[in-house]
């Protein structure tokens, strides 16, 4: 399907955010690479899936109204086995019932888990004077406490990106700290330019998130992806229903 | 001549290069902003013509006074309104039919308040009903609500704040006519600056920020971008001014009123982390502003730049005779993470060594030189020509408690005889700190004058060396990328 349309669709039914599928099937069109997964409606698929992709592997849950999955129980990692993947799958959706009542719940994302890697954010926003900007920072649960982040407006070359990243003190522990290897900044870089352009090219889209990207010696894996579209336009869209 | 449909704006120049002022509310009775106005514009050294409009008045100041716009006779360039709101409006229609009976008039300075500044939707639409006549024929509005410009180039003065300034190439533009004043009358008597153009810009119902960012850059009397702003209204096309001008100028920004983005809910951690002020800092990077946080830091960054050249590496050298102020000093600079300790050569340091007194610490820590109480005079010299030659060092900070007993103009000759003895192609920036702040104000005016910045703080000196370090490796990093 057209991602443009996708977006347009998804704005029709008044949902304000992108299901986590739906991110990375649009991101993959701007050259922002995810890493594999299976969408699935039931406990069979994700295990063929899971088997498929070799464990260990993490399931999300997938509806529109838990948008913080982790808070709502809707994330389990580092399964081994068809077993455990039974288990997580049914554990998983019982809490999300248990703390979002009213959640549709649409399916479940079934992901290869990715080994551990230095954790960064990367963002955009649509700001009323400057237009999209991008956010880069170290990632993870507390980069509202940290708020190691740095800002940039779009569009920008490669190295006002890298320029943008050694901003940051999360740039230190990228370059290697304690014999762990340099992480692939270029990489980096390079994502933070795709996220500005897909701000810049879709102007439903008002605020993005990775986080956290994971940042490797030799690339970089986004583990989470939020999209929200413009509540004015899903606002007035749903009006138009 | 009519009204075309399509007019286009006029330039800023015909406003700072007015030939004939026109004071709209100038007033005989000193003490009065009306009356300071008209003396500080004869106080300048200006060849035009400034006639005083009040209608109860034969002359002020001694200036032929009129009583109505349209009577001034020959060309007039720019009006001064210093009248109440409602009087501007009227005066506006004024000066849009001497526009259409003779094409003068390029521009206005409201310095009235009681517009748009206060929200009211009364003073919004006396903003729009005084605007409206001008912008049609291409009239510049500077303010209202505003001091106005000065420009000690060609002598234009409409400041009641602002008597006659040193004369050099720092550009003044403000959101704050308060804050502007107070940096140029901090800096007055020390002579720590000299002036070229001055605006503030009120309450931006015509010339905004950008635009006079976009003039100062290609003004020839310009060199140095001083601003003072606490919000843009196009924020992408000031980036956009600011970043061409940045390749050639530095621009110093002073950002205030912190507020926080949005008030919606805001559901991405993009959106929690992104602080109107983070995005401003990322804007300004990117642009090649130099931001500064501290007051101190935007006032002497700005003279800095005023008179010394940028480092071509961030290399930086302390030279002091005084050890604690010297040792802040290094915290300082290290602490910006964007220098390093200069690293002298060893036919440097065997040169230090020879030229000071035994108990001289010299490249301990590395980059540090301490020649101790026992310095004289004469001594400076040499070991200023050596630190400068060196290929190691990039830029020097010296600091000092002048002794008593030192003679001001012997310091002060041996200082200038060293920096001079580069061509001007080879001067690396040389910033002095005089820890004794104005009680050696006449020993800081001879530095000065001498093209040498003096501060007064350690900590101050190294930020403002590490700005200037930012700004020249910025500017470095725009040819690698050839834009």
């Amino acid at each position: 399907m057209d991602y443009k349309k996708l977006v347009k669709d998804v704005l029709k039914t008044g949902r304000s955010h992108l299901l986590e599928p739906e991110a990375y099937y649009v991101c993959g069109e701007f050259g922002i690479t995810c890493p594999q997964f299976n969408f699935v409606a039931n406990v069979e698929d994700g295990i063929d899936a899971a088997r498929s992709m070799g464990f260990p592997v993490v399931v999300k849950v997938v509806s529109p109204q838990v948008i913080h999955k982790t808070d709502a129980g809707g994330v389990v990692t580092g399964i081994q086995s068809e077993e455990q993947f039974k288990n997580a799958y049914s554990t998983m959706l019982e809490n999300v019932r248990g703390k979002v009542p009213d959640a549709e719940i649409y399916g479940v994302l079934v992901q290869k888990s990715m080994p551990q890697g230095v954790e960064v954010a990367v963002g955009g926003l649509r700001d009323p004077q400057f237009g999209p900007v991008v956010m880069f920072g170290a990632g993870g649960t507390l980069i509202e406490v940290l708020q190691d982040v740095s800002f940039r407006l779009a569009r920008l070359d490669r190295g006002e990106a890298l320029r943008q990243i050694r901003e940051t003190k999360v740039f230190k522990i990228l370059q290697g700290v304690r014999r762990n290897k340099p992480c692939d900044i270029v990489a980096l870089a390079d994502l933070i330019i795709h996220a500005g352009k897909l701000l810049e090219e879709m102007p439903e889209i008002s605020e993005l998130d990775f986080n956290p990207v994971l940042a490797y010696p030799d690339y970089y894996s986004i583990v989470d992806a939020r999209i929200v579209l413009s509540s004015e336009l899903a606002s007035v869209s749903t009006v138009n229903k | 001549m009519r009204v075309t449909k399509q007019v286009t704006k006029g330039s800023l120049s015909g406003v700072f290069n007015a030939k004939s002022i026109a004071i709209v509310g100038a007033s005989p009775r000193p003490g009065k902003p009306g009356n300071q106005i008209v003396r500080n514009a004869k106080a300048m050294d200006f060849d035009g013509l400034i006639y005083p409009v009040n209608p109860t008045q034969s002359t002020i100041e001694g200036l032929k006074c009129y009583k109505n716009i349209l009577d001034i006779p020959g060309r007039l360039d720019l009006v001064v309104l210093i009248v109440g709101a409602d009087e501007c409006v009227r005066i506006a229609q004024d000066i849009a039919r001497r526009w259409d009976e003779k094409g003068d008039v390029a521009g206005i300075v409201v310095v009235s308040a009681g517009f748009g500044e206060g929200g009211s939707a009364d003073g919004l639409a006396k903003e729009k009903a005084m605007l409206e006549p001008l912008q049609a024929r291409g009239i510049r509005v500077i303010g209202p609500n505003c001091l106005g410009i000065a420009d000690q180039h060609s002598g234009v003065n409409t400041i009641f704040d602002l008597p006659p300034y040193l004369k050099s190439e720092v550009s003044v533009v403000s959101q704050s006519g308060a804050f502007a004043a107070s940096f140029l009358m901090w800096a007055k008597d020390l002579e720590l600056f000299g002036l070229s153009k001055f605006l503030t810009v009120g309450n931006m119902a015509d010339v905004d920020m950008d635009e006079v960012v976009e003039f100062f850059g290609e003004d020839k009397n310009t060199k140095v971008i001083a601003m003072y702003l606490e919000g843009i209204r196009q924020g992408r096309r000031f980036v956009e001014v600011a970043k061409k001008v940045s390749q050639t100028k530095p621009i110093v920004a002073f950002k205030s009123g912190r507020t926080d983005f949005g008030s919606g809910a805001v559901r991405s951690h993009t959106g929690a982390v992104a602080g109107n002020d983070k995005i401003y800092d990322g804007a300004f990077r990117q642009a090649g502003i130099i931001r500064t946080v501290a007051v101190a830091e935007f006032y002497y960054t700005i003279c800095a730049l005023g008179k010394q050249p940028l480092p071509r590496g961030k290399r930086i050298c302390v030279l002091t005779a005084i050890g604690g102020p010297g040792t802040i000093c290094i915290d300082a600079l290290l602490a910006t993470g964007v220098v390093e300790m200069a690293s002298l050569s060893d036919h440097a340091k065997n040169h230090l060594k020879e030229t000071l007194a035994r108990t001289a610490v010299v490249d301990e820590p590395q980059g540090y030189v301490d020649m101790t109480a026992s310095v004289t005079e004469e001594l400076h010299e040499e070991v200023i020509k050596t630190i400068l030659a060196d290929e190691g060092v990039d830029g020097l900070i010296y600091l000092i408690t002048p002794p008593a007993f030192f003679s001001n103009e012997k310091l002060v000759e041996h200082f200038l005889n060293a920096y001079n003895s580069f061509p001007k192609e080879k001067r690396k920036p040389l910033l002095s700190v005089f820890t004794f702040g104005s009680h050696v104000a006449e020993l800081r005016r001879l530095f000065e004058r001498g093209g040498i910045p003096t501060l007064e703080f350690p900590d101050v000196a190294a930020s403002v060396m590490a700005n200037m370090v930012w700004y020249s490796e910025w500017r470095k990093s725009r040819l690698n990328y050839g834009l």
